[in-house]
């Protein structure tokens, strides 16, 4: 039977090779698609699963509420580590005490290489898995310790065996290998680590981090830890919740609240407002899935229109099969059978097509997905999404087509009524309607980022580097090499900053001003910076001056950007002084505002520029030089000069710098591989739809030819038929417009709102949607109507 | 007795009119016998035809196949008894396009779940004792009109069915080869199948034992054969 139902659908296919191909060719983009998403999908959702013990693994962050608003991140205090190993040690396997990620310089002979890792307490080791693979997995309890991962090792020492050699760190310390830990994979929060570094030797080496031990207010620092067995993040957060409000007394105002953030949710679900976790990439799960079940119900929708409109053509033989004693069930069977056939066909072209646009889907989205062939989940998943296919695809063409009563088929007088177009006709808006609300989508998440992109940063990027100065090699060596690189003339302006310039590295409270309202709990950006910051930018001011080497009491001046004289409440602001609420010994001197400056967007593009203190750096703590290169020459020979210039003052160090303007544009990368993918899979959903459209102005034209041929010989012209012909698709995708317009301002309009620094949606966005629609209809159509209008009326009659 | 009508009544339904096709008809079919319906167009021959093949429904009256009353079977009901006891023969063939001569010829065996090796053994007799083994891998549009009439009459009696329902068998096929055609039949009534044949044609008739003529509706006559 199965081979029966097999043949028949084999031979169909053969016989009618434009609707096959047509079906096939939906179907395959329709799956490759699905699976392409799928395959995104599955990357992103296994994030994190290279740590075997992901589920008991969790991040402390904080809560806290400054006037009245609640901010929730990673940054803890460093008494938190001794109060919770005392308090509530028994909860956990592992508290882990971890910087931020580093990057450092390490140094063996003449091989200097910069890289990036983690100071993190031994206990990391284990939590996270990490697989060491020679030396002591102890060995970050000595301060003086350093693993490295197996690349980083090979650079540094060739085939020689590492461990127990000495390696300089920052030109600075020495320290030795104790063990080489196996590369770790990508597609997890710590793929880009090669080095760790004991926290010991973070907190011993670094004079704020001492100071900070007894500190409850400087959240500087991460927690990680890994629950014991039987407990439940939950329960050990309800725990853990008062530990800082209970012990930190100064800080009770900002009523603080600790919580485990679960690994498992570290890349979905990682923003948070107002105290409650409210998601995060997971939006975009959601986006592309719906995305893919929109594409496949739109190949399935060709299947079925056109299935159900040959039925005709499929009538007899249902008809002849009842006849002969076949119940409706097994016709039923043979029909799904057929569609789960095609879908077989289809989905090995699919997966040809995926296979071969892995790559360009991986340059697109970021990615470095494969086909995962050796998982048995995967062929699981394959399976099943191709039964479900054929199921969705074939099961209204399997019912309608089994219905058909043989006494009235076998008569020859069987015409579809007249209504059994309507399904169709339902199936070709919804589709239509789907295309167009892709469309809009799409141009409204492009016109965001655009709007984004362009917005007034407040400096001039262009033109503009960053070179990583962390080594202790650049200490105290900031003016020299201010003259150096002007004088190269690879540079026309240099300044030094602690933050690179696309982004805020210090938020800082505990200041008081004149008019400052009681209990206003302020909280600034804080970006410390040479005199020549200002300039080197491009900053705009709007009040004030400059920093000057001239004034010497400008050690102690800061520039306030615009919106931190609005939020500070603070009237003719220059002049006026910004003290340290804190008046004991350790008070820092005031600050006296100097000078006032235009916003200028740092951190996200996509939110409003935070209060923002340009404080003149007294310690030289100057992590970035920022150079301006000079106009007159090419960059590539300014970056030479300036690479002259670096080496001749640090031989042994890397050359290493970045373009400004990149670093800016890396911030609108998420959304923009969003927007990319999205709006090829909007290209190809509107492919798929014109290709059904295709399929049933062919049929249309072939069910009307003899109507066609008696309007010719009664005087219908060529653009006459064709209006006839077109005109009703081009009223079906009218009504999608209708329907797809309000819904897709809706959508967009509530998608948009996320973003504090948004773009309207304006009418040209469902204009051109709509235009578009129209315009590709017509385009789809004419091409069959057109053929059958010119076709010799004699023919189509004789034919009859 | 194989088939006992009794006061059998079909209406036809359109928006708004509604067309008696059978009308209170009764008659009977003897086992083994050879029954000709004749009549002119529209005069209810097929429908009766339609619902003596238990392929539509009964609006009226009793309808008693082999000893069981069917008239308000369901489609289903309808279709297992269909199966394993009636074959078709049409005027215009019915033949599947895309199945070849044995596949075609196959399909009932194939609903009645009769095994392969069976299945084989039983298309091949029948091919070859319809003189058509030497097409069986030919598709119904590579035959003449005679084969693919033979073709049907292979189908239809492939699964030894009780009775053959033949609806205008020789009205596509020229003399010769609707001669052919009801030689089969003959042949298959004389082993001992009931066949009710539905003709136009006179010299067909002649070939069965008895012809039953209708008009409107009605049985009108009912003569037996010499």
């Amino acid at each position: 039977m199965i081979r029966n139902y097999f043949i028949i659908a084999w031979r169909n296919l053969s016989r009618n090779k434009v609707y096959s191909l047509i079906n096939i060719l939906g179907l395959a983009i329709g799956m490759a698609v699905t699976m392409l998403i799928g395959l995104w999908i599955y990357d992103e959702i296994t994030y994190n699963d290279y740590f075997t013990k992901s589920e008991r693994i969790a991040q402390v962050y904080q809560t806290q509420t400054f006037n009245g608003k609640k901010g929730t991140g990673p940054a803890i205090p460093r008494p938190l580590e001794a109060a919770m190993r005392e308090d509530y040690g028994n909860n956990f396997n592992h508290i882990v005490m971890s910087s931020w990620q580093q990057t450092y310089y390490l140094q063996n002979g003449d091989k200097n290489l910069r890289r990036d890792g983690h100071a993190w307490q031994n206990g990391a080791i284990d939590m996270f898995g990490f697989e060491i693979i020679k030396g002591d997995r102890n060995g970050l309890e000595d301060p003086n310790s350093i693993m490295l991962s197996e690349n980083t090792a090979e650079e540094l020492f060739g085939d020689a065996d590492p461990i127990g050699k000495v390696i300089k760190v920052n030109s600075e310390h020495d320290m030795m290998v104790t063990a080489i830990f196996r590369n770790i994979p990508e597609n997890n929060t710590f793929d880009e680590v090669e080095f760790m570094v004991p926290w010991q030797h973070y907190a011993d080496t670094n004079e704020w981090i001492a100071n900070a031990l007894q500190h409850w207010g400087n959240n500087s620092f991460q927690m990680f830890v890994e629950i014991k067995e039987g407990k439940t993040m939950e329960e050990v957060s309800q725990l853990i919740g008062p530990v800082k409000y209970e012990k930190a007394e100064g800080e009770k105002e900002y009523d603080p609240v600790m919580f485990l953030h679960p690994m498992k949710d570290w890349y979905l679900r990682g923003d948070f407002e107002n105290g409650e976790n409210i998601g995060g990439r997971i939006e975009n799960l959601w986006l592309f899935g719906t995305i893919g079940l929109f594409v496949l119900l739109l190949a399935c929708i060709n299947f079925m229109n056109l299935s159900t409109a040959r039925s005709e053509k499929r009538a007899k033989e249902v008809g002849i099969r009842k006849t002969l004693g076949s119940e409706r069930p097994q016709l039923v069977r043979q029909f799904l059978a057929e569609s789960l056939f095609i879908v077989m066909l289809s989905y090995l072209l699919a997966m040809i097509m995926v296979q071969l646009s892995i790559p360009s889907f991986n340059e697109l989205s970021g990615k470095t997905v494969e086909i995962p062939w050796g998982e048995p989940v995967f062929w699981i998943c394959c399976l099943s999404f191709i039964l479900i296919t054929a199921f969705l695809a074939g099961s209204y063409p399997a019912l309608y087509l089994s219905s058909f009563n043989p006494v009235t088929v076998l008569k020859g007088t069987f015409k579809a009524g007249r209504y059994a177009s309507l399904p169709r006709k339902v199936l070709v808006v919804t589709q239509f309607s789907i295309s167009v609300a892709l469309i809009i989508g799409t141009l409204v998440v492009m016109k965001q980022i655009d709007h984004s992109k362009n917005r007034p940063v407040g400096y001039n990027k262009e033109g503009l580097i960053q070179i990583p100065v962390f080594s202790k090699d650049f200490e105290g060596k900031y003016d020299l090499m201010h003259e150096a690189f002007l004088r190269s003339g690879g540079a026309v302006a240099m300044s030094g900053s602690m933050s690179p310039v696309t982004s805020v590295w210090s938020n800082r409270s505990g200041w008081t001003w004149e008019g400052k309202q009681e209990g206003f709990q302020e909280d600034f950006a804080w970006v410390e910076v040479t005199h020549e910051y200002p300039s080197s930018m491009g900053l705009i001011f709007t009040d004030g001056r400059d920093f000057s080497r001239e004034f010497a009491s400008d050690s102690n001046a800061v520039i306030l950007n615009e919106t931190a004289v609005r939020y500070m409440g603070i009237k003719d602001p220059v002049g006026k002084l910004i003290r340290d609420e804190d008046t004991g010994e350790e008070a820092q001197e005031p600050m006296k505002i100097i000078g006032v400056v235009k916003d200028m967007v740092m951190q996200s593009a996509y939110k409003p520029v935070k209060q923002t203190l340009f404080v003149f750096s007294k310690e030289g703590n100057i992590n970035y030089y920022n150079l301006r290169l000079n106009p007159e020459k090419s960059v590539k020979e300014n970056l030479e000069l300036i690479e002259q210039t670096f080496k001749t003052h640090f031989p042994a160090l890397p050359f290493q710098f970045e373009f400004v303007d990149e670093n800016y544009a890396l911030k609108f990368r998420a959304e923009e591989r969003i927007a990319s993918l999205a709006a090829v899979f909007t290209v190809l959903a509107i492919f798929i739809s014109c290709l059904g459209l295709f399929g049933l102005a062919s049929f249309v034209a072939e069910q009307r030819t003899k109507e066609i041929g008696i309007r010719k010989v009664l005087g219908a012209s060529v653009s006459n038929l064709w209006l006839m012909l077109s005109r009703e698709f081009l009223l079906l995708v009218m009504l999608s417009l209708l329907i797809a317009i309000p819904i897709a301002y809706y959508i967009m309009q509530n998608w948009i709102t996320k973003f504090d620094y948004r773009t309207n949606i304006s009418w040209w966005i469902f204009i051109s949607a709509g235009l578009g629609a129209i315009f590709l209809t017509i385009f789809t159509i004419s091409f069959q109507a057109v053929r059958a209008a010119s076709g010799n009326p004699v023919k189509s009659l004789r034919d009859e | 007795m194989i088939i006992q009508v009794k006061n059998l009544e079909k209406y036809y339904r359109t928006d708004e009119v509604q067309t008696i096709a059978l009308n209170k008809l009764s008659f009977e079919v003897k086992e083994g016998e050879f029954v000709a319906i004749m009549g002119p167009s529209g005069c209810g021959k097929s429908t009766l035809l339609n619902i003596v093949g238990l392929l539509d429904e009964v609006d009226a009256g009793s309808f008693v196949f082999k000893g069981q009353e069917v008239a308000h079977y369901s489609e289903r009901q309808r279709a297992r008894l269909r199966k394993h006891n009636i074959g078709f023969v049409f005027q215009s063939f019915n033949l599947i396009d895309e199945l070849t001569v044995y596949e075609n010829v196959e399909l009932p065996l194939i609903y009645t779940g009769v095994k392969p090796s069976q299945r084989r053994l039983q298309v091949e007799a029948v091919l070859e004792k319809m003189q058509i083994t030497h097409r069986r891998n030919h598709f119904p549009q590579q035959l003449s009109g005679g084969q693919q009439q033979r073709v049907a009459v292979a189908r239809a009696v492939v699964h030894n069915p009780k009775l053959i329902l033949a609806d205008e068998p020789t009205g596509n096929l020229d003399s010769s080869n609707g001669n052919e055609v009801m030689q089969l039949l003959t042949e298959l009534n004389k082993a001992g199948t009931t066949i009710i044949m539905v003709t136009h044609s006179e010299h067909d008739a002649q070939y069965s034992h008895r012809v039953i003529r209708m008009l409107d509706g009605h049985k009108v006559t009912e003569n037996i054969m010499a």
